[in-house]
């Protein structure tokens, strides 16, 4: 009852402040068409907006994000379907089925399996993380000491390494990278400066926000230039025919099924909808009577993988708002935006922000249920928008990340820094790099090195001593156990990785 | 061999390369800390170890299965396409990288040439003023000769041209000609389009930012650029 009270209480904040509702707004449609748009996805738009957000309130940013996370999943389903590429990697196994049924004019009926269950998934999840987000968060006030953070750290990476680069050394060589970018500066312990070549700017360490946008919006464009020189994609066929009710209520159990599976991989930190998609379809391939008609343009395989990566998007936030641990790149960006507060994400934002908690929880319900609203109402007009050419949309977003860039601290050095991270992001994802691995490593870098100098110092600096905390003791055994399984996949398993079926043969 | 090929090699020598700079240079700050034994270096050391393995790890992958995909990893969701890509406009030579790490030193060139010219780096001082007016004349006129026949790799180096050029130059002089550039890069040929999309989006950015966020953007160092910054910020202000 006490949720449900809050849950009001967060809902009459959010809709009594017009400003509120303008960012929520923004937030919806600004995702739902940066995750459409070929070439960009809500990533790059998350990182132009983040300098920004140090002038809204950590509430209205923090909102912002997550009501941009929710839509941006059901937005890069769009581009997935009807172009082949998907928005963001959660939406990879949408278009096994998704890009045949547009080749054979049922678009219009995969978008909108999409959208109803993109918001059914979401929704659910919403209502799930509402009620289980603050006991976590209170268990986690008395379980949760700097080993079992260090320790979930070392898991969230561990996990993280496995998935996001085309083998696992590369998953590592990503997260490596971006603890090392994180060590730049003054050490955590005694201040003393490393890394730093003598250059006064590196003495307060590589800021994240050039970082991240170098990463992520840069490097995208620099891809997408490359791609133009060869030449690019088709335009799809387009119509708009939903799928009847009847046609969902037969699919009722893959719709279970992934919510269940969405909502138990996207708590894990490191991998969240992406693991979800992939399983949700996988599992509805192997449960399936005919299996051999998924990747044909089989109705399923949308529903399975569009459900099941909204459902994680919910429960990616509990790690976020519980243990303060970010479990994705956008996730990492929310702690990005609580760092601008001065505020730090974990269980006691629960005590001393509970209006914010709410809020947000109330944004991302109400912003699922817009997915259903703008996606029947609008996916013609977000259709059309995709026709904007990408030679007018390249100098505005890098525009727009120059000044984000420079915004932060009024420096042009920043907004080199940035321009050289997408180069280097540009020359590592060719390679077959993870970007988001290497933001995660820098994001958690941080809080690891902290929070193991923390931990050593309690435990007198003897490693016996995680074995008398059962909790971090566990989560050290499951990373090296994850560590050690991808090892072993990495040497001795032939790969047997999910493959875009060729529509053509279909 | 195995399956190596040398970009495979030159991969491994980066990355070990890397940790041998990073771990010789972590003597410079490899101090003691009263209160915690394993030091400021402790960390970062223990970081490039993981390094060094993970480098060797993927050397041995190499040799081993060549540029197979591993098989716990979900290939499908990170293949953004940016290989294919690279792959199919033959950008994967060591003559291409060599020729677009050569473009990429533009920037890095106007960042410390007019200095080394002038003899000084008082950002006041007139001569240094002209020493970095004509090297940048010298450096577009250079980046105008690529355009046309390297459009990859002077997208590549294009924003850090820009950003370079940023302090002295001032945004609001510089955004016009970068936006019409970056379309051009992208493949627009037509001059009307352009004209129109560049007068959208600098209108945009200047009201957006400068009219109603208040936010400074770099009005330049040189003249007449700083005196047109100046001037475009006192009227939309």
């Amino acid at each position: 009852m006490d949720a449900f009270n809050n849950f009001l209480q967060g809902s009459i904040t959010l809709f009594s402040d017009p400003i509120n509702i303008l960012i929520f707004l923004g937030g919806v449609i600004g995702g739902m068409l940066f995750g459409a748009i070929p070439g960009v996805s809500m990533l790059t738009l998350a990182a132009i907006l983040l300098p920004f957000t140090a002038h809204l309130s950590a509430e209205q940013g923090i909102m912002l994000f997550s009501v941009m996370y929710c839509t941006g999943v059901y937005g890069g389903a769009i581009t997935a379907i009807l172009f082949n590429i998907p928005g963001a990697p959660e939406n990879a196994p949408t278009a096994f089925d998704g890009y045949p049924m547009t080749k054979n004019g049922q678009a219009g009926k995969a978008v909108g399996a999409a959208v109803m269950c993109s918001a059914l998934g979401g929704v659910v999840s919403t209502i799930i993380m509402m009620a289980a987000t603050a006991p976590i968060a209170d268990w986690a006030i008395s379980a949760f000491g700097p080993p079992e953070i260090f320790a979930l750290v070392f898991f969230g990476l561990a996990v993280a390494a496995s998935v996001g680069a085309k083998t696992f050394w590369k998953g590592w060589l990503s997260i490596l990278i971006g603890l090392m970018i994180a060590v730049v500066g003054l050490d955590p312990v005694g201040g003393i400066e490393r890394y730093d070549f003598d250059m006064p700017y590196l003495l307060a360490g590589i800021h994240f926000i050039p970082t991240i946008l170098g990463f992520f919006a840069v490097s995208e464009i620099f891809v997408q230039a490359e791609k133009k020189v060869r030449g690019s994609y088709k335009a799809p066929k387009l119509s708009v025919d939903f799928p009847s009710l009847s046609e969902l209520f037969a699919h009722k159990f893959a719709v279970i099924r992934s919510i269940v599976i969405g909502f138990f991989c996207g708590i894990l930190p490191g991998i969240g909808a992406t693991l979800a998609a992939f399983m949700g379809y996988n599992e509805a391939v192997r449960w399936s009577k005919t299996p051999e008609e998924f990747g044909k343009g089989k109705l399923e395989g949308v529903i399975s993988s569009e459900t099941a990566n909204n459902a994680a998007t919910g429960a990616a936030m509990i790690p976020l708002l519980a243990l303060g641990l970010p479990g994705g790149a956008l996730t990492a960006m929310m702690v990005g935006v609580f760092q601008m507060h001065d505020m730090q994400p974990g269980p006691l934002v629960f005590l001393t922000s509970a209006d914010l908690v709410w809020v947000v929880f109330a944004a991302m319900f109400y912003a699922n249920c817009s997915i259903l609203l703008i996606g029947f109402l609008e996916t013609k007009t977000i259709i059309n928008l995709l026709r904007i050419p990408f030679q007018f949309l390249a100098p505005l977003i890098l525009l727009l990340a120059t000044v984000g860039a420079y915004a932060v601290r009024g420096l042009t050095i920043d907004i080199v820094v940035m321009f050289l991270a997408g180069v280097v992001g540009f020359f590592l994802r060719r390679s077959g790099y993870s970007i988001a691995g290497i933001v995660l490593g820098l994001i958690l870098g941080k809080i690891g090195e902290q929070t193991f100098a923390q931990a050593m110092q309690m435990l007198h600096f003897e490693w016996s001593g995680f074995f008398d905390r059962p909790i971090a003791l566990g989560l050290l055994i499951a990373g090296f156990l994850t560590l050690c399984g991808s090892i072993y996949g990495a040497f001795f398993k032939k790969a047997k990785t999910p493959q875009t079926p060729d529509p053509d043969s279909a | 061999m195995g399956r190596l090929r040398p970009g495979h090699l030159v991969e491994a020598g980066f990355w070990l390369g890397l940790c041998l700079f990073l771990y010789v240079y972590s003597f410079e700050f490899d101090k003691n800390i009263e209160i915690y034994k394993f030091g400021a270096s402790g960390w970062p050391r223990a970081i490039i170890l993981l390094m060094a393995i993970a480098a060797i790890g993927q050397l041995i992958h190499h040799y081993v299965k060549g540029d197979e995909t591993s098989s716990q990893i979900i290939s499908a969701a990170v293949d953004d396409g940016s290989e294919e890509a690279a792959h199919a406009a033959h950008h994967e030579t060591v003559k291409w990288y060599l020729s677009t790490f050569a473009l990429l030193a533009i920037p890095f060139i106007y960042m410390r040439v007019p200095e080394w010219i002038a003899g000084t780096s008082e950002p006041g001082d007139a001569g240094l003023h002209t020493a970095r007016l004509i090297v940048a004349a010298i450096l577009i006129a250079v980046v105008v000769y690529f355009i046309r026949h390297h459009r990859v790799r002077v997208m590549l180096m294009l924003p850090l041209f820009f950003a370079a050029l940023l302090e002295d130059f001032g945004f609001y002089a510089l955004a016009p000609f970068f936006i019409i550039g970056v379309m051009y890069l992208f493949g627009e040929r037509r001059p009307r389009p352009m004209v129109l999309i560049m007068a959208l989006i600098f209108g945009f950015m200047l009201t957006m930012f400068v009219k109603i966020l208040y936010v400074g953007l770099p009005v330049g160092n040189i003249e007449p650029f700083y005196s047109i910054g100046s001037w475009v910020v006192t009227v939309l202000q």
